[in-house]
């Protein structure tokens, strides 16, 4: 094995120079890799908006739920308490019907109560409620990424 | 790596290895730093300040600083106008300084079902204030003024009828009456001698539109089109109509807010629906129903749109049809009726004007004043025309023509107009033929009106 | 010392087992083991072990092609990353142009990386062909290597083009109408080469969709298969043309002259074109690491070059493209102003026959001019005839693409730049 000789050793200023070079690239390396991750992360979607108004509390009677076709929700008004309930069905995400005592799903029978609780079916677990606050604007607010539990209620 | 003749390299590595790292740290944080982000943080500490409680202060603080986008795909727009503009829907910021301030249009027209853009114009997707509100190189829709923002809702509404736009309605009003229409199309009917105006407003900016009619010729180079002389209200109310002409139509669920259920909108409609065939009011229409005068005394406007909806259900054995009427349509005829009594209405009734009264509307329809000004007395140049470098006058059209060659004058046009002076360019303004635009009966009733337009006492003949 | 710390970090790893799986040959200890780093890593055996010193020098070859390499790997990189945002429709290329400007993190960086990257490989593989040119290195045994070289240039060019209409606005889609139609001037073929670039008659969704699949896996595939053929031949012919390679002298040989050892005779003499011919060991020095780390150092330098302007400037982007309101006056990219300056002057000859007779004539070039002299010299003075040729198209294309660039107004009018341009009478 040829070693080269004395030129193998580094100065301790190349020592300096070398270290702080390469710890530089190595560190825009990890940099540029961040930000290209960072650049795929989005930052607007252009989905439907998880949080949406739902219109003012007096277009919703007492005692009414009201299916939203678009948004697949249902506003559940008791009194002045307004919940807002997700009408996908846990099992495999078909909209579930509207029935005299609860929900059912049409796709595989599943069954649920009043409170969105499964009662018989297939379904894994209970339907979800959604987060409803009054806006600024004194307009009911339902936001679908922020889930809540059943014995939550907007109070008005 | 370590060999002497590389050593003489490793200033430089260090020193492009450092630059490397420092211009990917400088492009990060360039990146970064945006304006929208210290709006958000001042909101944050308004809100905050405002909080009179713990909750409601965490709530605050817990508000996440990012960009907020309304999605609009029917009108094929995204507003992020809201990102800076945090509490346009919050009635407590009213007369806050910008961005802050609430909307006070918001209740009518929400922000997250019309976003900013279609009516305030602007560059939607833009994240900072100068490239939003628009007047930066290559971005053809600078916000508009705010004194001209009128000019939006003839988007969507009526001009005419919009209680909340009476410039606009103004400014049509002025292209009516100024014989525009002589010269150019609007909404498909009109004259060819200039260009048609539907996107007119699109293209041009407001200080371009005013000046236009102002010193046409400086602003178009070899326009023909005479400078107009306009009260600065009435000029800035055809510019303001003139800018409402963008072309851009709007899909159904805006559009069908275009009836405004107002008296002016129900006072159309009656007239259109031929409603005075059966009803009277003032004493003029027809007697199989009752008259109209004072259905408002009598009966509650919920029982008139009732009646509108379903008119035997209301009035059993009324021989009422149903017309079929849109909520907003039944709200603007029962808005008319109620106000009759106050308004006054004079209502101009097809079959109650004389032909002389329906040969002047014709006159205003067609845009003859644009040439001929108005009722006929002209006064617009036409440089270098031998009839004293004026369009003609109709004053005296009874003298020179008989009916029939009037008639036949109008439906021909004359393309030819002589010149005074032979090296001088030629007239630029001509009489089109309006065979074809004009209806027949229509041009009868104009011929009786231009005859009745000779000066009362006058000697006749030349 | 034995090392900076980097260097004692790195030969930690590679003893563990990951390191040792990974990297069979470890930071080279020996020349062996510098030889062994090259030829067995997947990445840099398309190098020799060994490099002629004179290879190295920067004044000779400038690092101009390294340097156009190295921009198509900074436009790969940056352009696969644009790609998970715009969508080449006519409905929304324009709009996810402003989003990468607005909302996307660093959007508006890699956009300009990418942007002027792209203007600066242009202006690189020209001036690697003319270093080429100027150092006679398109000789024998590298005639077909140019003649590769040229067809990379015209990749490059195509790229650009392809690529200058995917933003979708005014300045693109004018410069494109522009382009091809500077292309249908060509005799017979023209009006079907337009036809077929477009996808019918105008530019429109046909046009964008195709020039975006040419520019992002057609043409750089291509590109990348003859960047690949480029630098093998570049090995097998020689390595990088110097001053005194052999076939430069032609000498006859007695074999008896030749010396003998004792206990060895004369096995063969090698004749002919593989690279072992010819090789002095005495001027070479081994790649790891004398070539491996000028060429860091000149990746570095380019990358700092992109990131600055990308930093600084922003690369343009006007009004949505509008049919129906030419600029006035339109005009192509601007490596093809030169060329738009010529066809003003006329459509078939300055548009067709001029640069037809000009890509022959690179093409044919090193068929015509066979005399290996003056190789591996710049500006040799027995090729001074050639090389005032060159000089004279060059500064006679440059020319003209400046004129085109600045000295044009509307309507192709003479103007002077310094001037303020009339005051536009028309909108706005």
């Amino acid at each position: 094995m040829e070693h080269s000789s004395a030129s193998k050793d580094v100065s301790r200023r190349g020592f300096f120079q070398l270290t702080l070079g390469w710890l530089a690239a190595i560190f825009a390396v990890c940099a540029s890799a961040v930000g290209a991750v960072r650049f795929l992360v989005p930052n607007v979607l252009f989905e439907p908006s998880l949080l949406f108004k739902m219109g003012k509390p007096e277009d919703y009677p007492d005692g009414s739920v009201t299916f939203l076709e678009e948004e697949r929700v249902f506003l559940v008004r008791q009194g002045n308490t307004f919940r807002c309930l997700s009408a996908i069905c846990t099992h495999l995400g078909c909209t579930v019907n509207r029935t005299g005592q609860g929900y059912n799903c049409p796709c595989h029978g599943s069954i649920f109560d009043d409170q969105g609780t499964v009662k018989s079916g297939p379904a894994p677990r209970s339907l979800e409620w959604f987060s409803v606050t009054l806006s600024k604007d004194r307009r009911l607010l339902v936001d679908k990424s922020q889930k809540v539990n059943a014995d939550k209620y907007l109070v008005l | 790596m370590a060999d002497s003749s590389l050593r003489k390299f490793y200033g430089w590595f260090t020193a492009l290895g450092l630059l490397v790292g420092g211009l990917v740290v400088l492009g990060y944080y360039k990146d970064e730093d945006r304006e929208w982000k210290d709006y958000q943080r001042k909101f944050i500490q308004e809100e905050t300040r405002r909080a009179s409680t713990p909750p409601q202060r965490a709530f605050a603080q817990n508000m996440p600083v990012q960009i907020r986008q309304i999605l609009l795909p029917d009108l094929n727009r995204v507003d992020r106008c809201t990102t800076c503009h945090l509490a346009v829907d919050d009635p407590s910021y009213g007369g806050y300084p910008q961005p802050l301030a609430y909307h006070p249009l918001h209740e009518q027209h929400p922000a997250e079902r019309f976003g900013c853009t279609v009516c305030h114009r602007g560059q939607g997707r833009a994240t900072d204030a100068a490239d939003a509100h628009g007047n930066v190189p290559h971005w053809d829709e600078p916000m508009l003024p705010l004194r001209y923002i009128q000019a939006s809702c003839g988007k969507c509404h009526e001009a005419a009828d919009n209680p909340a736009a009476p410039e606009l309605a103004r400014g049509q009003q002025v292209f009516e009456e100024s014989g525009c229409r002589g010269c150019h199309k609007l909404g498909g009917t009109g004259g060819v001698i200039g260009p048609a105006l539907d996107k007119i407003g699109a293209r041009h900016s407001p200080e371009w539109l005013k000046q236009h009619f102002l010193t046409p010729a400086t602003v178009t180079p070899g326009s023909a089109m005479p400078p107009q002389r306009f009260a600065e209200p009435d000029l800035e109310a055809i510019t303001l109509f003139m800018l409402s002409q963008t072309g851009e139509t709007a899909p159904g669920y805006y559009t069908s807010m275009k009836v405004i259920p107002s008296a002016g909108v129900g006072q159309r409609l009656f007239e259109q629906k031929g409603c005075i065939g059966c009803h009277s009011i003032a004493g003029k229409g027809g007697t199989i129903g009752p008259s109209l005068d004072d259905v408002g005394l009598r009966r509650s406007p919920e029982w008139m749109i009732q009646h509108f909806r379903e008119p035997k259900a209301v009035s059993p054995g009324t021989v009422m049809p149903q017309f079929g009427f849109t909520e907003d349509e039944a709200r603007a005829l029962t808005d008319f009726l109620v106000h009759l009594r106050e308004q006054q209405v004079t209502m101009s009734l097809p079959s109650a004007m004389t032909p002389v009264e329906r040969g002047h509307e014709a006159y205003r329809k067609y845009g003859c004043a644009g040439c001929h000004g108005p009722d006929g007395k002209g006064g617009v140049p036409n440089p270098n025309s031998k009839t004293a470098e004026l369009v003609p006058d109709l004053m005296h059209v009874a003298e020179g023509y008989t009916k029939d060659e009037l008639k036949d004058r109008i439906l021909k046009g004359q393309h030819e107009i002589t010149a005074l002076d032979p090296k001088r360019p030629p007239p630029p303004l001509y009489m089109p033929g309006w065979a074809g635009t004009i209806k027949d009966a229509e041009v009868d009733d104009l011929v009786e009106y231009l005859f009745s337009l000779k000066p009362k006492g006058e000697e006749s003949g030349f | 010392m034995n090392g900076s710390l980097p260097k004692r970090i790195w030969k930690w790893f590679e003893h563990t087992r990951v390191g040792r799986s990974i990297f069979r040959v470890g930071l080279p200890q020996s020349n062996l083991e510098r030889a062994q780093a090259m030829v067995s890593s997947f990445l840099l055996h398309v190098q020799p072990a060994k490099v002629n010193r004179h290879s190295l020098r920067a004044s000779y070859s400038l690092g101009l092609g390294l340097i156009s390499l190295y921009l198509f790997l900074i436009l790969i990189v940056t352009g696969v990353l644009l790609m998970f945002y715009y969508v080449p429709s006519t409905d929304h290329a324009y709009n996810d142009m402003k989003d990468l400007q607005f909302v996307v993190s660093a959007g508006l960086l890699m956009r300009n990386m990418h942007r002027w990257a792209a203007h600066l490989m242009v202006i690189f593989v020209l001036l690697h062909m003319c270093r080429v040119f100027y150092t006679g290195a398109y000789k024998r045994p590298r005639e077909f290597n140019w003649v590769l070289g040229i067809g990379l240039f015209l990749l490059t060019l195509g790229l650009s083009f392809t690529g200058y209409l995917l933003p979708w606005d005014q300045l693109a889609f004018w410069a494109i109408t522009v382009g091809t139609n500077i292309a249908a001037y060509a005799p017979y073929i023209g009006p079907s080469l337009k036809y077929l670039m477009l996808g019918g008659n105008v530019v429109g969704q046909e046009a964008l969709i195709r020039f975006y699949a040419l520019h992002v896996i057609v043409l750089p595939a291509v590109a990348g298969f003859l960047i690949a053929v480029h630098l093998w031949r570049v090995r097998k012919d020689g390595g990088l043309s110097r001053p005194d390679e052999p076939g430069d002298v032609v000498q006859q040989v007695e074999l008896s002259q030749l010396p003998t050892s004792k206990t060895y005779g004369l096995m063969e003499l090698a004749r002919g074109t593989t690279p072992q011919v010819g090789r002095n060991p005495e001027e070479e020095v081994f790649s790891w690491p004398h070539l491996i780390f000028r060429e860091l150092l000149l990746f570095l330098f380019v990358v700092v070059v992109v990131l600055l302007l990308a930093i600084f400037k922003n690369a343009p982007l006007e009004e949505l493209a509008n049919p129906i309101h030419p600029p006035n006056p339109a005009k192509a990219p601007w490596y093809f102003l030169g060329l738009q300056e010529l066809v003003s002057y006329s459509a078939f000859w300055g548009g067709v026959v001029v640069p037809g007779v000009l890509v022959a004539a690179l093409v044919l070039l090193p068929y015509v001019d066979g005399k290996r002299r003056g190789v591996g010299r710049w500006f040799a003075r027995e090729r001074l005839v050639a090389n005032t040729i060159f000089t004279v198209c060059l500064v006679v294309a440059v020319v003209l693409t400046i004129i085109g660039t600045l000295f044009r107004g509307p309507n192709w009018s003479w103007q002077e730049p310094w001037k303020k341009p009339p005051t536009a009478t028309e909108g706005h």
